[in-house]
């Protein structure tokens, strides 16, 4: 604003106006942006140029799509595939169910036990990966004095070879999820059940609804936001495995355990072709957005937002 | 046949660390089959947890319910044939307006057609035909309480219990929504427990109505004579709006001694202030039985009192004059044609035969017999 007897001055030209009024915004803006550019945007875009050529840290080669045809040639990236999904298929939804009944019980304790328990389950979150493989990799011990070799040795069962043999491996990095951390939808779980009005459980109980036709006509179908995403993530994170593979069993036995994420890891950090990994990883993003599309068109349809 | 009684009725609540919260106390009452029966109270003062107990939501500490011929004491909620109707509606979100109709009877295990039929009837009578494949986040306030209402009605309960079912309505609504409930009182011909903290309500809708104040029942009576014979100055200060005003006073002679104002009290009147010789008193009366001197056409004019007039309402129908008598501001609520300037004296009369004594120390009406 200008008082009529203040000297007119000149108008700036607009971009130093524009930079007067708007730079300090776009100078924060810019940190992030450049962040995402330069850790992000660029690998991602040269993983894409890399997966069509053959890396070399001198001079790579394009090579079109052999890595691509290579790799669906080759047996061990099917076995990959196929123990991905098993573990995918054998560990989600069970952990969700696992997730949703500690949920339930914790809901029913005094705030007290709850937080208690918020707080004990949700500690594998914070604790590493590496960590917590490290104490699996003792519960696992194949000798009879390992912890779940001598509970088995309680009931005459002999020593299992948890880690050691095909036929057990990928069991025992299923069971190890089970075991591992709810924390994180335990506490999405008990902010849904904290956010369902009870006067439609007192309207329940007035309409004559048991026990169980409240837990199926109402609590459930008000969770399933919750559950929804739950499982979307849930498959997310389980496509990717990694830490738990890499730490206890490379893999193996004869690739029993190899999944995808372990296979790119391999190819990158074992034989050195990034090209291959970088495909790999290309497949298993393209496998991630499909499943993920189709959950959410398979079971958002009546879902309460 | 169902009637609902509270004999000796006191409700607890239980905090470890604030103590122990009497929500209710001593509640005492008998509600008649097919009565419309309102609680009205400021809020906090136990309404809603009389109503609860009623519907076997919350267990009382001492007393007993009885609905219908039955002691309910510790009767589950389904089991004492009372529907609902919650302040926030409680309807279930994820179902359509037809499946929240019909879940009570469905849990009943009804046949299709009965529960066709019993919907069918329900939202033809609110209106609600056209909603019926809705969800409730799609449906208006109005029509959302409306859904509420219907879900009661469709089980045909014998008493009907209503938490402040027009609290979220707006003005024009909730005057609509009024004249409807009380039609279907009419038409429903069960016993309803209502619930509210808007006196104008209460007194449009009961027929009796039950004043709370602090968890202790003030007075239960119908609307004419909660106006007419409040026992207590809470009561007359809660019923009628403007509120009724109350004004210091002595008794000698046969008088009523207010500040700007000598007033000679009928024989009968005084006959039963003896007591109160020379002592105080507070007399209560009500806005509208104040008149300003020259619209006094229908009551004697014998008794008046002058007062300096300082701020004027115009509510087009009538005008309200605030002024003070001794420290407490008085209301008169005059014809709107009465003339009357900031500032100035206005002599007001007083309709003596309105008049209200409450004993100072008690709060409690004096009975003139
Ligand atoms: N579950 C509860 N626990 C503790 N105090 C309660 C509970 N329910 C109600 N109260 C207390 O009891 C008093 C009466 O509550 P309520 O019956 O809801 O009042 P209103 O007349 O407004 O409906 C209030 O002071 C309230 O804080
Ligand atoms: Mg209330």
């Amino acid at each position: 604003m200008q008082l009529a007897t203040a000297k007119p001055k000149p108008t700036p030209p607009a971009y130093r106006r524009f930079l007067r009024d708007y730079g300090w915004a776009y100078l924060f803006i810019l940190a992030p942006v450049l962040l995402f550019l330069v850790f992000t945007l660029y690998p991602v875009i040269s993983a894409f140029i890399m997966s069509f050529q053959k890396y070399n840290i001198m001079k790579s080669k394009w090579i079109g799509f052999d890595n691509y045809t290579y790799m669906f040639q080759d047996d061990i990236f099917w076995k990959s595939i196929k123990n991905t999904v098993i573990f995918t298929l054998a560990t989600v939804p069970i952990n969700i169910i696992i997730t949703f009944i500690l949920a339930f019980f914790i809901f029913q304790m005094k705030s007290r036990w709850q937080t208690f328990f918020k707080a004990t389950l949700y500690l594998p979150s914070v604790a590493s990966g590496v960590t917590i493989s490290l104490v699996w990799l003792a519960m696992f011990d194949p000798t009879s004095s390992g912890l779940l070799n001598t509970f088995l040795g309680w009931f005459g069962i002999d020593p299992v070879i948890w880690l050691g043999q095909s036929k057990t491996a990928l069991f025992s990095l299923i069971l190890m999820s089970y075991l591992g951390s709810h924390g994180s939808g335990i506490i999405l779980y008990l902010a849904a059940m904290g956010g369902i009005p009870k006067s439609l459980y007192e309207a329940a109980d007035i309409d004559h609804a048991s026990g169980w036709t409240q837990f199926t006509k109402i609590t459930w179908p008000l969770l399933k936001p919750t559950t929804l995403y739950l499982l979307v993530t849930g498959v997310i994170t389980s496509f990717q495995v990694f830490i738990s593979v890499y730490m206890m069993t490379q893999g193996g036995p004869n690739f029993a355990t190899t999944t995808i994420a372990y296979l790119i890891y391999e190819s990158a950090f074992v034989f050195y072709d990034f090209g291959l990994a970088s495909a790999q990883s290309f497949v298993l993003a393209a496998f991630i957005i499909i499943v993920s599309v189709v959950q959410f068109k398979f079971f958002s349809s009546d879902v309460e937002y | 046949m169902a009637r609902v009684v509270f004999n000796n009725v006191r409700k607890e609540f239980v905090d470890e660390k604030k103590g122990t919260f009497t929500a209710v106390e001593n509640s005492e009452f008998v509600i008649e089959d097919k009565e419309f029966v309102v609680f009205v109270g400021p809020s906090g003062c136990g309404k809603t947890t009389s109503l609860r107990m009623i519907a076997g939501l919350e267990r009382q500490t001492s007393g007993d319910i009885i609905i219908g011929d039955r002691i309910v004491n510790d009767l589950h909620p389904k089991d004492r044939d009372i529907a609902m109707v919650f302040q926030d509606y409680a309807l279930y979100p994820h179902m359509t307006i037809r499946e929240n109709l019909s879940f009570g009877l469905k849990n009943l295990k009804k046949s299709k057609a009965e529960i066709e039929q019993q919907v069918k009837q329900a939202s033809s009578i609110l209106g609600l035909d056209e909603l019926l494949e809705r969800k409730p986040r799609e449906l208006s306030g109005g029509q959302r309480q409306r859904v509420a209402v219907g879900r009661a009605i469709v089980r045909n309960p014998q008493v009907f219990l209503f938490d402040e079912p027009l609290s979220n309505l707006d003005a024009k609504l909730r005057i609509q929504m009024r004249v409807e409930l009380a039609e279907l009182h009419k038409r429903l011909g069960a016993t309803i427990v209502y619930v509210t903290h808007d006196q104008v309500e209460a007194m449009t809708l009961g027929e009796r109505i039950v004043v709370m104040s602090n968890g202790i029942i003030q007075q239960i009576a119908p609307p004419t004579e909660l106006y007419n014979k409040p026992n207590n100055m809470f009561v007359a200060g809660f019923i009628g709006s403007p509120a009724m005003n109350f004004m210091d006073a002595t008794i000698e002679n046969g008088k009523a001694f207010v500040e700007g104002a000598q007033i000679a009290l009928p024989q009968a009147v005084a006959d039963g202030l003896k007591s109160y010789e020379g002592k105080k008193i507070i007399v209560g009366i009500r806005p509208e039985h104040l008149y300003g001197e020259e619209f006094a056409h229908t009551v004697s004019k014998e008794h008046t009192m002058d007062v300096t007039v300082q701020v004027i309402e115009n509510l087009g129908a009538d005008n309200l004059l605030y002024f003070k008598v001794g420290s407490r501001m008085v209301t008169a609520r005059v014809h709107p044609e009465t003339i009357a300037r900031l500032g100035e004296r206005k002599r007001l009369v007083i309709d003596i035969s309105k008049l209200h004594f409450f004993d100072p120390e008690t709060t409690q009406r004096i009975a003139l017999s």
